[in-house]
């Protein structure tokens, strides 16, 4: 454990220390920027509008920082071989496997809470300017969606470790992993509309790509279960329940996603 | 290349470029304005293409829908059936994205039940956010309103006032707006306390121009309908011109239609305008 500990640490500075990371900052201070600009566009709901960009914004970068500074902090050790000198370290293959994905999974911690700061100061400044604008708002409802963007990027991360463990490019693992987010973060809404008594009455799908979509749903993440933006833009209730479910259900998907990505990565052979 | 000729390059490319962009601006204008109407993607392709991010892409929709008829206003143009079926979809589309999201509701209200003559398809929208906001007496308040002044149908209407009333932060008079709805009914003076509420409500510096125009005319046609009544008290019959109210001195002067209208008389007394409140389309209008 000692050993994913210090190989975590490593590619924590690692990753704050790749440039890419000001380009993502300033992106995001783009876009929480242009939140005060647009806000004044609408004539009531600045609280939900300010929520939906932040988190947005939020998102945005969490998906930059993972598959432009995550994956490469995973892939470069395999492409550039340096990972035979890792692993003739007395270090096991699981340890590297735990010890990248918590370092990667701290970087991103660190990333979005400096930029849910940013987020939190412009939403001050448009609270100050709108009062009265920001009647649904809470503040536990807002950083508990916050912390639900991170769990998404930390089940995100864990699916980058999967796939890194098996492509042989970090291209083929960017595509596999981007391609499994899109599927992720869209399929409740294909499942619930093929559920939907319209579809059911027009026979939109058959009913065997039906039962493929149910694998799918089993197999791929759900990430719209981590989605707390309307809550939070509306203050609307969220219970204890809620949130300790979503949590099993992300903490499942990452051992299980983790375990497999350790065990193809110890048969793997680097030459 | 010297650094000399580079920035010489860059600055004649710079130069072409404004004259340039400022004929493709004016073409994009072009083009934007004479487009008869967007096409809005249904929201169970929308919810999905968004990928995850429904609140900001109702946002976006919401803000090109109401960018689409201020350019449409600001153009002077009219707006066609189809515009007004693009304003309609772009609603719902954002109100089923996106329930909770009030403005849309009051996009409906403003634009749909006023402008667009579809009061009952305002409704059908601000019954769903009667559904998701069941706290806020703004929108069942709309609703009858919509009822009342667009429909005629009074019994409904102070039904749903009713409801508002109840709901926490309405104003105290709602619940005598509903009484005086349910007896009195098609009154001037009913419309008129309606409208100043609506005007009070109003945060869009159009509608609110729109209704004022609108209170306006109302506060003409409620001051002649007093006059109609002092005349039918004291000559026991109707006038049959409006100029008798003049000459006979029960009022000092026909107060103007701000649309451009001539007064005159129902059967049933009340006053209506050959304008009917209109500056372009609406359908139905108290008194027809």
């Amino acid at each position: 454990m000692r050993n994913s500990v210090a190989l975590a640490k490593i590619t924590f500075l690692e990753g704050i220390r790749n440039r890419s990371l000001f380009g993502i900052a300033l992106f995001s201070l783009f876009i929480l920027g242009l939140n005060i600009a647009i806000a004044g566009f609408f004539m009531r709901d600045i609280g939900k509008v300010s929520v939906d960009m932040n988190m947005s914004a939020l998102t945005f970068a969490g998906i930059l920082l993972i598959f432009f500074v995550g994956l490469n902090l995973i892939t470069k050790d395999i492409d550039k071989k340096t990972i035979q000198l890792v692993l003739s370290k007395p270090i096991s293959r699981f340890e590297y496997i735990f010890g990248k994905y918590i370092g990667i999974v701290f970087f991103t911690l660190f990333s979005l809470t400096l930029l849910l700061a940013m987020s939190c100061v412009t939403l001050v400044v448009l609270m100050h300017f709108n009062a009265d604008y920001f009647f649904d708002f809470s503040w536990i409802n807002y950083f508990l969606a916050a912390f639900f963007v991170f769990v998404k990027f930390a089940l995100l991360t864990a699916i980058v470790i999967f796939f890194s463990s098996i492509a042989t490019s970090a291209f083929v693992a960017l595509i596999c992993s981007l391609s499994v987010y899109i599927v992720g973060v869209t399929i409740e809404d294909v499942i619930f509309y093929l559920r939907s008594e319209i579809a059911i009455q027009e026979k939109v799908v058959s009913a065997s790509l039906e039962r493929f979509l149910d694998v799918i749903a089993y197999l791929i993440p759900n990430f719209s279960v981590f989605d707390l933006t309307m809550e939070a833009a509306h203050g609307l209730l969220i219970t204890p329940d809620r949130v300790l479910w979503s949590l099993l259900y992300a903490s499942v998907y990452i051992a299980l996603l983790l375990l497999a990505a350790a065990v193809i990565f110890a048969r793997r052979e680097f030459f | 290349m010297t650094l000399r000729s580079g920035l010489l390059m860059i600055g004649l490319l710079l130069a072409l470029l404004y004259p340039l962009s400022q004929s493709i601006w004016g073409e994009r204008y072009r083009i934007q304005s004479g487009t008869p109407a967007g096409y809005v993607i249904p929201s169970q392709y929308s919810r999905v293409l968004s990928l995850g991010n429904r609140g900001l892409l109702s946002d976006l929709l919401f803000l090109k829908a109401v960018s689409f008829f201020g350019g449409r206003s600001i153009a002077g143009q009219k707006m066609t059936a189809e515009d007004w079926n693009y304003l309609v979809t772009s609603i719902e589309v954002i109100t089923d994205l996106d329930p909770y999201f009030l403005d849309p509701y009051f996009l409906a209200e403003g634009l749909l039940a006023w402008d667009a003559g579809l009061p009952l398809k305002a409704n059908e929208i601000l019954d769903k956010g009667i559904e998701h906001r069941p706290d806020d007496w703004r929108l069942p308040f709309f609703v009858g309103f919509n009822l009342f002044y667009f429909v005629q149908d009074y019994p409904a209407a102070a039904d749903y006032i009713m409801r508002a009333a109840q709901l926490p932060g309405s104003p105290d008079y709602l619940q005598t707006l509903a009484a005086r709805l349910a007896y009195y009914g098609g009154k001037s003076m009913t419309a008129l306390l309606f409208l100043r509420e609506m005007i009070e409500e109003a945060d869009d510096p159009l509608l609110r121009k729109r209704l004022a125009k609108r209170l306006l005319a109302l506060e003409g046609a409620v001051k002649i309908e007093a006059a109609v009544a002092k005349y039918i008290e004291a000559e026991g019959q109707s006038p049959k011109t409006m100029a008798a109210l003049v000459d006979k001195g029960y009022i000092d002067a026909l107060p103007e239609d701000p649309y451009g209208g001539k007064w005159g008389l129902l059967q049933n007394g009340r006053v209506f305008s050959t304008s009917k409140f209109a500056d372009h389309v609406i359908e139905s209008e108290p008194g027809n």
